[in-house]
């Protein structure tokens, strides 16, 4: 069993372990549930010793056979684009468990859904096989829905509907897509198979979609449409208001932090390298959706009366820039794009960590409720302070870097009239920031400023030591991802080139994905060209090399072909 | 660390007030404790003045270079890659050059004076060691700003002195009108950084996408840095006008959020809710002057585009005229400085957008003297005042507080521009330069000469209010304050306050039940905590101001001998203009300094004399005696134009209420209109689905199947993609 397996299953394992404790146990299952997770996040780790930041090819890769016949196989890996998604699941998950000490109902129970949630989630930044991610993808509906149903607030029912109908609906179309693909391969190699690197290889040199070109718009928007709806982008978005608000602190955090993750992971892992020939058609439409999310999500956090429904409305506006980023079709903006999920985990999950804090104490989020609570709470206001300046994107935080260079590709894109994209709208997305200093300022003036005349909170301590530590740690990564973001930035480098010539390259010139370890080193890896360490390349390419050279890193490779082009053909 | 190891120096400028900014907030509660007020203010106060005395030496050395090559080239350090992928490479590099350093000099200089100051006048303050973590964090953003090697550097320090500004400005937070100036402060200056942002986008695209054609070093991918930059722009911006003017308007939609020019100078009269000490260090010294560093730093865009130069010189003359008049209307003595200080930054554009950027920076350093010294000075007058801040209490203070006023009397004459002192030198060379020459131009009407007029209009004005703030408080036949009633029944109010507060608190505690987590005080705690209370003496008959301390009045001086003879020794064989441009320009090698006719015969200094005297004069005639009755409280018998200017000609509130209320009712509609209404109608008009499945999902909550509910997803899964399969297979055959 290779490791991203056991860590995919070492929290299942943990569920599992936790029945052997008996429920009246509280103490002991919640010390047992940290232990677990954190033992999990510490397997996790050592992933950081042997991945490596060169090659954009899958790593830890495992191969089990399944259902041969309907090639339909266990296929496991993880990219630059996954690597960081693992550990900040990994990460959150034992965060979120070390923030639940304060449920006190069905405990065990609750913990053996969270463990079982991260399973899910491992597996779907794992599964390198169609039909094994979308079982882990729809798998994590699953007991996300019994912890908002269960463990949530009084509209609990409706929102844990509303969210399980809401991405299955969306789901239930890629399940098709995903068929078809299959079944393209088949047509184009005579063997059928669900595994992403089979399927792009097809891709790569042109013969998928050769006598299938018109499927492939359609098959862009059902896969498309549930990712759309799992980031969420406007008009998909309004289950995640209802979602958050009514879900326990750490569904919160899980959600923000990770699962709104599966909707531009999936973008990156499916959309861009399958199918590359609609990309460039497509891009505005999407970008158009982004960017109305992330001005419509601001205006509309602006008034919320609760908390928790601010800065879900504003995970509608930071995801907007994670899209933006991603259909800049530009390695700046893609590479910021995929930088800004985390720091969108980093920076939202802290804020639902933080308002899980007050909630405990005072059993409400509204506004109104609070005020003057920086007198009265010194060492709360100031860490909710950092966090919400990194949501606003302050620099020397982690939120700029990734809209910084979201919007830097977006300009590059647009400005070169690049895929239809327009300048105007990367105007209007760059004005999302103002936005963003608008909503979150008034917040943090409301609970934070001003005179202290609510009685309920005139008694209100200082967070204890723990919660500290464990905000704190949140705090550490929002510094160090915005002064040192080359940590991280790095090891998806060569992921995020590849991925995006895999989408806007002419079949032919398409890089794809080796098959195995063992290949990688023959076949190729993503060439840095002079800029990287100054060494101009001598040798002429090899066939399937993929370049990042100066030249094609700002602008288009080459005008990517274009729909009616190859309809014509 | 790499580049020129004689200037490594540099990074102890940096560092110095990084540390005491780490020291005020870490430690500075507990030194407080420990070794008392004093010494936990002298930790901050340390650090700026070890900082400016490195500066001195740096620039000592940065002197002794060849200017030549000193100009060409700048000094550049990298400390370490802070974003650097294969497309760009953004480094922590600072720049050493007569512009950076005589910006450290400015801010670790006036900085020292001001901290020293604040030690003084932030005595009483409660939260003593959190006013001067804040300084020092503003220090070392703004020392990032000026010494950044590249854009991206200097907005790192361009955003970073504005959540300093917003954290000083909302400072005193129980009143939250201070929080509302402060996050105004924060929000309009993000609409000028998102300008920066976006004209840094189109620097990028444009140096990205012509490094072949120039033969610009791709390998580097420092697109943003100014070594880099700076001697290809001249060249790439050639035969292309729209991106010029594009790009430089872009700049100075950022300048004109962090300098308060029209139509974003909106924060700066509230930022006025700050402490006086943070009204004279930032929003008068040094952080409203970014725009007009960026301006010289990026000149050559606006050297390229006449145009923008022409809307750069408008915006400025209008700020300045706009801002001036509104000063007439103030009856705090904080708002007039601000409103000053606005139509002061005017005049700085004014002599960018003619380009004459040497001069902008001038009347930078001669205004950090003169305006620095007028709010320390007015901080001294509110602190001998029992902090009451409105003109309408003062008069007569010459005799109580005459240090003070002679030290203000000094800054006055400066700003209102006597000859010899330091602000009539700078405004002189703005209006000569503006007035000579002809760079500010569209479609053929030359701006520039006619903001030369506007501007010494402005002059006259400028020392016209600044004569009435001086003489109404300094002067006067009447100690205005002695007619105020003393009154105590406030602090009785509050004291009832507290009583019922804690009554309350403890019966609505007892409705939650046990507070088993410790979350709450317990009353016995609460008991033992210790009474603050807020002793605050008012103004009233009784009061008798005295003079402020020693550490008070020490910054008032220097900075008073700096604004008396600073403009002669800096003006002096063309002293500051060769040194921040020994070769000139490099497009607008022709500028001229002088105007040569000007109508009537008299030369510019008969004219600027003029204008100053006249204000001068006007100001006595209605001052002298003090407070004209028809200035006085009852605001009614206020003349219209005057009342008009009390609410900045109605213009903040057309904008407070178009962007708050309309925002409002767009956020609103969308919010209750489209996503209650239009989508979620959607969502939930498919409600047979959302029952079937709620019903099916209800089940399955209920039964003991709910373990396996995922297994059975997953053959459900199975099966349909077997039929799927089975289906499209069948298709193709």
């Amino acid at each position: 069993m290779g490791i991203l397996s056991v860590i995919t299953f070492l929290p299942l394992l943990g569920a599992l372990l936790l029945n052997l404790i008996p429920s009246s146990k509280t103490s002991t299952v919640k010390w047992a549930a940290l232990g677990w997770s954190l033992g999990v996040f510490a397997v996790s780790l050592t992933l950081l010793k042997d991945f490596s930041s060169n090659t954009f090819h899958f790593q830890f890769t495992e191969n089990i056979e399944w259902m041969k016949g309907m090639g339909i196989a266990y296929r496991m890996g993880i990219d630059g684009i996954s690597f960081w998604l693992v550990l900040l699941t990994t990460f959150l998950t034992a965060i979120s468990i070390w923030f639940s000490f304060y449920v006190n109902d069905r405990v065990k129970q609750y913990f053996v859904w969270i463990f079982v949630l991260e399973t899910a989630m491992l597996g779907v930044f794992c599964s390198l096989d169609m039909v094994l991610f979308y079982s882990f993808f729809e798998a994590s509906l699953i007991p996300m829905y019994f912890l908002i149903s269960i463990w949530g607030g009084a509209r609990r029912a409706y929102a844990s509907k509303k969210f399980f109908i809401y991405t299955f609906a969306g789901s239930i179309f890629m399940l098709l897509g995903m068929i078809t693909l299959a079944s393209l391969h088949q047509k184009a190699t005579g063997t059928l198979s669900f595994s992403i690197i089979d399927i792009q290889a097809q891709v790569a040199n042109g013969k998928l979609w050769a006598g299938a070109f018109q499927l492939q718009a359609w098959l862009f928007w059902s896969f498309a449409v549930a990712f759309l709806v799992k980031c969420p982008a406007f008009p998909f978005h309004t289950w995640l208001p209802d979602a958050h608000v009514e879900a326990p602190t750490a569904g919160s955090i899980i959600l923000a932090g990770v699962l709104l993750k599966m909707g531009t992971y999936g973008f990156l892992r499916f959309v861009m390298p399958l199918f590359p020939d609609v990309i460039p058609t497509m891009a505005p439409y999407v970008m158009t959706l982004a960017v109305i999310g992330i001005i419509y999500g601001a205006i509309v956090a602006a008034i919320q009366p609760d908390l928790k429904k601010l800065i879900a409305y504003s995970s509608v506006a930071h995801m907007g820039f994670v899209l933006v980023g991603l259909f800049s079709l530009n390695h700046t903006g893609m590479l910021g794009g995929t930088y800004q999920q985390l720091n969108h985990g980093i920076s939202t999950g802290a804020l639902f960590l933080l308002v899980g804090l007050i909630y405990e104490r005072r059993h409400t989020r509204m506004f109104t409720e609070f005020g003057g609570l920086k007198a009265q709470m010194p060492i709360y206001a100031t860490i909710f302070l950092i966090v919400m300046l990194s949501s606003v994107g302050l620099p020397g935080t982690n939120g700029f870097i990734g809209e910084f260079m979201a919007l830097m590709g977006a300009f590059e894109s647009s400005f070169a009239g690049a895929y239809g994209l327009n300048l105007g709208l990367a105007v209007i997305a760059a004005c999302g920031v103002i936005l963003a200093a608008v909503y979150l300022l008034y917040m943090f003036m409301q609970v934070f400023y001003g005179p202290n005349n609510n009685p309920e909170n005139q008694r209100l301590k200082d967070i204890k030591p723990w919660e500290i530590a464990i905000s704190g740690i949140l705090v550490v990564f929002i510094f160090w991802g915005g002064i040192y973001p080359n940590t991280f930035l790095k090891p998806m480098e060569a992921s995020i080139g590849a991925a995006r010539l895999m989408a806007v390259s002419p079949a032919g010139n398409r890089p794809s994905w080796a098959e195995s370890d063992h290949e990688i080193d023959a076949k190729m890896n993503l060439v840095y060209a002079p800029n990287r360490d100054g060494s101009k390349i001598t040798e002429p390419l090899k066939g399937n090399e993929a370049v990042l050279t100066p030249a094609n890193l700002h602008f288009p490779v080459k005008q990517a072909t274009n729909l009616e082009a190859n309809l014509s053909r | 660390m790499e580049g020129n190891q004689s200037f490594n120096l540099i990074w102890l400028v940096l560092g110095f007030p990084l540390f005491g900014f780490l020291i005020q907030s870490l430690l500075g509660k507990r030194i407080e404790k420990a070794f008392g007020r004093r010494v936990a203010g002298f930790l901050a106060v340390i650090p700026i003045v070890a900082a400016f005395g490195v500066a001195v030496l740096l620039t000592k050395q940065l002197a002794g270079m060849d200017a030549t090559q000193r100009a060409e080239v700048g000094v550049v350090q990298t400390l370490f890659s802070w974003i650097k992928i294969a497309s760009i490479n953004i480094p922590f590099e600072v720049r050493i050059d007569t512009l950076s350093m005589t910006m450290v000099l400015i801010i670790t200089g006036i900085g020292s004076l001001i901290h020293l100051y604040a030690t003084g006048y932030m005595a009483e303050e409660k939260d003593y060691t959190r006013f001067f973590t804040y300084l020092n964090l503003f220090i070392a953003a703004m020392l990032i700003l000026v010494l950044g090697n590249n854009l991206a550097l200097l907005f790192i320090g361009w955003e970073g002195v504005g959540v300093c500004s917003y954290l000083l400005i909302g400072f005193w937070y129980k009143d939250l009108a201070n929080s509302r100036a402060a996050n105004k402060a924060f929000i309009v200056n993000r609409i000028g950084d998102v300008g920066l942002t976006v004209g840094m986008f189109l620097l990028v695209v444009l140096l990205a996408g012509n490094k072949d054609k120039l033969g610009i070093d791709g390998a580097s991918g420092r697109w943003l840095s100014y070594d880099v930059m700076l001697p290809h722009l001249g060249e790439l911006l050639k035969g292309n006008p729209g991106m010029t003017t594009a790009i430089a308007l872009c700049l100075f939609v950022g300048a004109c959020g962090k300098s308060a020019q029209f139509p974003l100078y909106l924060w700066l009269p509230d930022a006025m809710a700050g402490p006086t000490p943070v009204s004279a260090l930032i929003h008068a010294a040094t952080m409203v002057t970014s725009g007009i560093v960026l301006l010289n730093r990026m000149n050559i865009v606006f050297q390229m585009s006449p145009v923008a130069s022409a809307i750069v010189c408008i915006v400025g003359a209008f700020t300045a005229l706009f801002a001036a008049l509104i000063a007439f209307g103030q009856t705090d003595i904080k708002k007039v400085l601000a409103y000053s200080t606005v139509s002061q930054l005017g005049f700085m554009f004014m002599a960018c957008g003619a380009g004459a950027y040497w001069v902008g920076m001038f009347h930078v350093t001669t205004h950090a003297f003169f305006k620095a010294l007028l709010f320390l000075g007015s901080g001294a007058v509110i602190h001998a005042m029992a902090h009451n801040q409105d003109m309408r209490n003062y008069g007569k203070l010459f005799k109580y507080i005459p240090i003070t006023a002679v030290t203000m009397f000094i800054g006055y004459f400066a700003i209102a521009g006597i000859p010899g002192l330091s602000g009539f030198f700078s405004k002189e060379a703005i209006l000569g330069y503006a007035l000579a020459n002809d760079h500010a131009q569209i479609s053929g009407v030359n701006f520039s000469y006619i903001v030369g007029w506007v501007g010494l209009g402005v002059a006259m004005l400028t020392a016209f209010y600044m004569t009435r703030m001086t003489l109404l408080t300094f002067n006067g036949k009447t100690e205005q304050w002695r007619s105020i009633e003393p009154h105590h029944h406030d602090e009785h109010d509050h004291a009832h306050d507290d009583h019922g507060h804690h009554d309350h608190a403890h019966h609505a505690h007892e409705d939650h039940g046990p507070d088993e987590h410790g979350f709450f005080y317990t009353d016995e705690e609460l008991a033992a905590q210790p009474h603050e209370h807020e002793h605050h003496h008012d103004l009233d008959k009784n009061h008798t101001p005295h003079e402020v301390p020693v550490s008070m009045w020490v910054p008032l001086v220097v900075l008073g001998v700096l604004s008396a003879g600073g403009g002669y020794v800096l003006a002096n064989n063309h002293l500051f203009e060769h040194w921040l441009y020994p070769n000139g320009l490099s497009v607008l090698k022709e500028l001229e300094e002088h105007p040569h006719h000007l109508p009537g015969g008299l030369s510019l200094m008969a004219y600027s004399i003029i204008a100053a005297g006249l204000g001068i004069v006007f100001g006595a005639i209605i001052y002298f005696r003090g407070l004209p009755k028809k200035e006085g409280w009852d605001e009614s018998k206020w003349s219209p134009f005057r009342r008009a200017a009390r609410d900045q000609f109605g213009y903040d509130n057309a904008m407070v209420s178009a962007s708050v209320d309309g925002g409002r009712d767009l956020a609103t509609f969308s919010w209750r209109g489209l996503d209650a209404t239009v989508i979620d109608g959607a969502v939930n008009g498919s409600g047979w689905l959302a029952t079937g499945i709620g019903k099916v999902l209800g089940w399955l909550q209920n039964g003991f199947i709910r373990a396996y509910a995922a297994g059975m997803l997953l053959g459900g899964v199975a099966i349909l993609g077997y039929l799927a399969y089975a289906l499209f297979t069948g298709v193709k055959k």
